[in-house]
């Protein structure tokens, strides 16, 4: 029982990891319908400019965070500007190849300016794991829990609320509408790529902490879009809720299948989850059923 | 209409005349360019992509350690050493367009860093009887042995080295140990696991748990809490520096560790597991390692230091250099062996018999090299292929890696005499 | 358009023949006698890389088939080559099939697995689609690492020569013909396809396919046929690979693999038979030209950063692709009929 309490604890845990990456996905996918392939890759970048900041240039946390927030928005921004906006109104093919393209970008540039590819973050959090009963849990995981719940509070509320949020809905709804009632859509797009980066940079600093900097980074991207899948693609809540579910599937999961099934089952469980969810429910959880016209 | 006749004409006969030219000239193989007075070796490394973290350092080591056999010893024999180096950015079709590249050039051995690399050669390499040389390995390459050798002990040696020290110097309790094995998805860790299976019995130790984890695993918990219940007395991790980092802080939340004894393959026994999983974490892991540590006294470190220092001062301290620096020194001794019982005119003419020469008069000629003092010494065993079979045990104490013991020698495992193994 | 002036059709089986000019014959011909004597001039090294080139080709153009005719994107390319790769090789090393057997097999099995990822098409579309054949490339090497008894695992299997009857294709000469003449068989193969019935009912379920569907194109038959002959062609592909590597293990077959794919189909041209060849013989060349350079640049320059070899390819081939798709989104085969409309008015372009 006390495991049962342990992988559940841990998968939770993790699942808010892979929530927070998560939703940055759905900020884009909200607002311009662009499916982020680079998601692993926006982690990495940011993760790799900390380490500039923290570590070569030898910054206090104070100054080097906000720089990389700053750095985060102008990557956003140039995305947007460069290789998202002269696409506008092509197939989604063209748009979901452009972002694999910037994966490949990014991925280069990473190894070109910081080609030791393996580095660790000075350490943010204290180390000593927190007991809940007799399971134990790392601080890194409850500052990352903690800190997807605000992200996920804060944009739910600007989404909902502040008008430029209402305006990003009615771009992801109808854009001819948008333009038609004033609002600039390319400002909106832009706007969306730079929250993306910046939801990515903080998952990547936290996620940093917990494992090193690594070039897998950029292949934790592939597990959250599980995480989109299940939780329907322009859902906040549907990665909120999403995500613990696939760390829960993904650690009891293993738990208990492993000594059947053979080791290495656990990486598997994400991809087996995308193609259930596909099968059964295509739209996710929380994810809007589109009819089509023609 | 006249215009495009012409035309029409005119690439009949190019094509015409490109077809027959090569029967004109008689068809024979151009011969190869006498080389002039140099032994052309090749060298592949994953300087590029997914593995650059390794072949980066170790491309700078294997030409260093060239520059150095040039300038100071004169080449070897007198012979200039003149190496083909090309990257493979851990691309397997592209390592194998590049072996290509090295047997038409006439190289007489190649190396590469890295097992995977050499999966992609090996059947080139092994159907045109071009020796190669890895310096790392799995079983795989040379069970049975062919023409690719070994540089240092495989993965899975690492395993049988560590397994032999633990149950001479650290297991004092009754009866067997149990031992877990937390392998990395790949041949890496999967060599510990074939060591273990063809091994552990013989040694007297019980197999109790094979977990797999991937290079990017961001948490152990799930696999560690399984294994806790387990009751293992040592842990065995055969994997990369940043999951291995992963799985001792784990398995310290957990309180596993300290408790057990946990044992590192040489592929994560480096610095970086210790700036990866913070000093205190891993104090009193033990290790793996094939090779000497920086700063050690042996009569090979000097020229290597000042050499890493002048032309790549950011590799210092990086184990892996010190591999890739004794590779290039192996080579050239295996040259020069060659060179004195087979003579220069045989090698320089780059095709097979060269290589055969190279290979029957070099390589397993060899005897007792001792690179150096860099690693254990390399010598040819009949049926074996891997030349430097010693491996030593590490602890890491008070943040750093500390050697605890001698050269162990671990000993040859014929794998392709047990029905599991691959075919 | 495609056609000088004055060159008229009689018959609706001259208006369709892929040749339609003395010349075109002339310029085919002349090409594959070129082709054909390669081995003469090129070295070990070109062959392979033509090889390899010639693989890449055939796998591309069944990518093409799904993406550029039928419109629905696979990022999982290289896990179908996978399966064509191991079926070939456990085959032939364990139940010791003849080579074209094994071939067919390859194929047929890839294309099978294919039919069950492409399932969900019938449902989804685009991103999902996307991320569906994401999960198959994963799936599909975790099973082949896993299922050690048939596959070898980690260790992977080792394959033997290909061999027709008493030929045995031991040489990268040898190697080449039967390459060689597969990749044209498959690039004719996908040239019919493409003109006559399934392959107009593909374009029109990429341009539209709830149009496609009221205008009675079985939307299931023929999204399911378009996976299943494009991981036909990606099996034929991994096949040759392992007999031309003779040693496969899953790493060769990575999900970067997958990406590059998708690129060099687009590089090439979506929906065009020359597409992927120009594609991936850019491509191809590109990594290569791509590692002479680097370290020549390197030693030439000193004042480089040091992770300059290491980014410039990934960079190069991120720019390209996102450069394309900016700038000629057509590819490459575009270009090519630009050229060629242009060469043919010139010099009098009007």
């Amino acid at each position: 029982m006390a495991e049962l309490l342990q992988y559940t604890v841990t998968g939770i845990a993790v699942g808010m990891v892979y929530a927070l990456i998560a939703l940055g996905f759905a900020l884009v996918w909200k607002s311009s319908s662009v499916a982020n392939l680079a998601l692993g890759q926006l982690v990495l970048v940011s993760s790799w400019f900390t380490y500039g900041m923290l570590v070569q240039a030898n910054l206090p946390f104070w100054l080097g965070f906000p720089i990389t927030i700053l750095f985060a928005l102008f990557l956003g921004w140039v995305i947007e500007r460069f290789a998202l906006r002269p696409l506008i109104a092509q197939p989604i093919l063209s748009l979901i190849a452009v972002t694999l393209g910037i994966a490949y970008f990014l991925d280069g540039l990473v190894h070109f300016i910081w080609p030791m590819s393996v580095a660790a973050l000075p350490r943010l959090f204290p180390k000593e794991p927190v007991s809940i009963g007799p399971a134990v849990v790392s601080q890194e995981y409850i500052w990352a829990a903690v800190i997807s719940l605000i992200l996920f509070g804060l944009l739910s509320l600007f989404f909902k609320y502040h008008k430029m949020g209402i305006a990003m809905r009615a771009t992801a709804d109808d854009q001819m509408a948008v333009q038609a009632c004033a609002i600039p859509v390319t400002s909106v797009f832009s706007l969306s790529w730079m929250f993306a980066c910046v939801v990515a940079a903080i998952g990547g600093i936290l996620l940093s902490n917990i494992g090193g900097i690594t070039y897998g980074l950029a292949e934790t991207g592939l597990k959250s879009f599980s995480v989109v899948i299940l939780g329907g693609l322009e859902s906040f809540v549907g990665c909120i809720v999403a995500g613990p579910i696939i760390g829960l599937c993904e650690n009891i999961g293993a738990g208990y299948l492993t000594p059947i099934i053979g080791p290495g089952i656990k990486d598997l469980i994400p991809f087996i989850i995308i193609i259930i969810v596909m099968v059964i429910k295509p739209y996710g959880l929380f994810g809007e059923t589109r009819i089509e016209r023609i | 209409m006249t215009k495009k006749t012409s035309i029409v004409t005119l690439i009949i006969c190019l094509v015409l005349l490109v077809t027959v030219m090569p029967v004109a000239t008689g068809c024979a193989a151009a011969p190869k360019a006498s080389p002039g007075q140099v032994l052309k070796i090749g060298m592949i490394t994953p300087t590029t992509g997914p593995a650059a973290e390794k072949g980066s350092p170790m491309g700078n080591a294997n030409l260093d350690a060239i520059n150095y056999l040039n300038a100071e010893l004169g080449g070897v024999e007198g012979y200039r050493i003149e190496v083909s180096w090309y990257d493979s950015s851990y691309d397997a079709a592209k390592v194998v367009t590049i072996v290509k590249k090295l047997m038409d050039e006439g190289c007489l051995i190649f190396t590469t860093s890295s097992s995977k690399e050499m999966q992609a050669a090996m059947e080139t390499a092994n159907r045109a009887e071009f020796p190669g040389m890895a310096c790392f390995t799995s079983p795989i390459l040379y069970r049975p042995p062919k023409h690719i050798y070994g540089q240092t002990p495989d993965y899975g040696d690492n395993w049988g080295a560590f397994a032999n020290y633990y149950m001479k110097n650290i297991w004092k309790g009754p009866g067997k140990p149990k031992m877990a094995l937390h392998l990395l998805n790949n041949p890496t860790g999967y060599g510990a696991r074939d060591a273990a299976k063809a091994a552990a019995d013989k040694m007297g130790i019980e197999i109790i748990s094979t977990d797999e984890h991937t290079a990017t695993t961001t948490s152990e918990i799930e696999s560690l809490t399984r294994l806790k219940a387990k009751k293992p007395d040592v842990l065995f991790i055969s994997s990369t520096p940043a999951p291995t980092a992963i799985i001792i802080k784990n398995a310290k939340e957990l309180g596993l560790y300290p408790g057990i004894t946990i044992g590192c393959a040489s592929a994560s026994f480096t610095k970086a597991l210790i700036d990866l999983g913070g000093a205190s974490t891993v104090e009193g892991v033990y290790g793996v390692s094939a090779t000497v540590s920086w700063g050690d006294n042996v009569p090979g470190m000097a020229k290597m230091t000042e050499y890493c220092q002048k032309l790549h001062p950011k590799d210092y301290g990086n184990m892996d250099y010190i591999t890739a620096w004794a590779q290039s020194l192996v080579v050239a001794e295996i040259l020069k062996t060659a060179v004195k019982n087979a003579g220069y005119e045989v090698l320089a003419k780059g095709n097979v018999e060269s290589w055969r020469a190279l290979e029957t008069k070099g390589i397993q000629k060899l005897k007792n090299y001792d690179v150096g003092g860099l690693h254990g010494p390399a010598s040819y065993t009949p049926g074996d292929n891997r030349l430097s079979k010693s491996l030593r045990i590490f602890q890491i104490k008070n943040g750093a890696l500390t050697p605890i013991s001698g050269w162990i020698e671990a000993p040859v495992i014929k794998y392709e005499e047990f029905g599991w193994f691959g075919k | 358009m495609d056609l000088p002036c004055g060159t008229r059709n009689y018959d609706y089986a001259r208006d369709m023949a892929v040749l339609r000019t003395k010349t075109h014959w002339i310029l085919f011909i002349a090409f594959l006698a070129l082709l054909f004597v390669a081995p003469l001039y090129f070295s070990k090294y070109w062959l392979g890389v033509v090889n390899l080139i010639g693989i890449t080709i055939i796998a591309a153009t069944g990518l093409n088939i799904l993406i550029g005719y039928c419109g629905q994107l696979s990022i999982g390319h290289a896990g179908f080559m996978a399966i064509g790769a191991y079926t070939a090789a456990i085959l032939t090393n364990k139940l010791g099939f003849p080579f074209l057997a094994s071939l067919i097999c390859s194929g047929f099995s890839a294309g099978l697995i294919g039919l069950v990822f492409g399932i969900p098409s019938v449902r989804i579309k685009g991103f999902y689609l996307a991320i569906t054949t994401i999960a198959a490339q994963f799936i599909i090497i975790w099973v082949i690492n896993h299922w050690t008894p048939v596959t070898g695992g980690f260790n992977g299997i080792s394959v033997p020569y290909a061999s027709i009857g008493t030929i045995t294709f031991k040489d990268d000469a040898s190697q080449f013909y039967l390459i060689m003449a597969i990749t044209v068989i498959c690039i004719l193969f996908a040239k019919n396809l493409a003109r006559g019935r399934v392959g107009r009912a593909f374009v029109a379920i990429r341009d539209n396919d709830l149009a496609a569907e009221v205008m009675g194109i079985n939307l299931l038959y023929y999204k399911l046929l378009a996976f299943f002959i494009g991981c036909f062609l990606a099996g034929i592909a991994g096949a040759l690979f392992a007999h031309w590597i003779g040693f496969v293990t899953a790493e060769n077959f990575t999900f970067a693999d997958s990406i590059l794919f998708v690129g060099m189909v687009i590089i090439g041209g979506l929906g065009t038979t020359l597409g992927p060849i120009l594609g991936v013989t850019l491509i191809r060349l590109l990594q290569q030209g791509i590692m002479f350079i680097s370290p020549v640049l390197e030693n030439a320059l000193p004042a480089l950063p040091a992770g300059f070899s290491t980014g410039l390819g990934p960079m190069v081939f991120g720019l390209v692709i996102v450069l394309f798709l900016i700038l000629e989104p057509r590819g490459l085969a575009h270009r090519w009929m630009l050229f060629k409309s242009a060469y043919r008015l010139w010099p009098f372009s009007y």
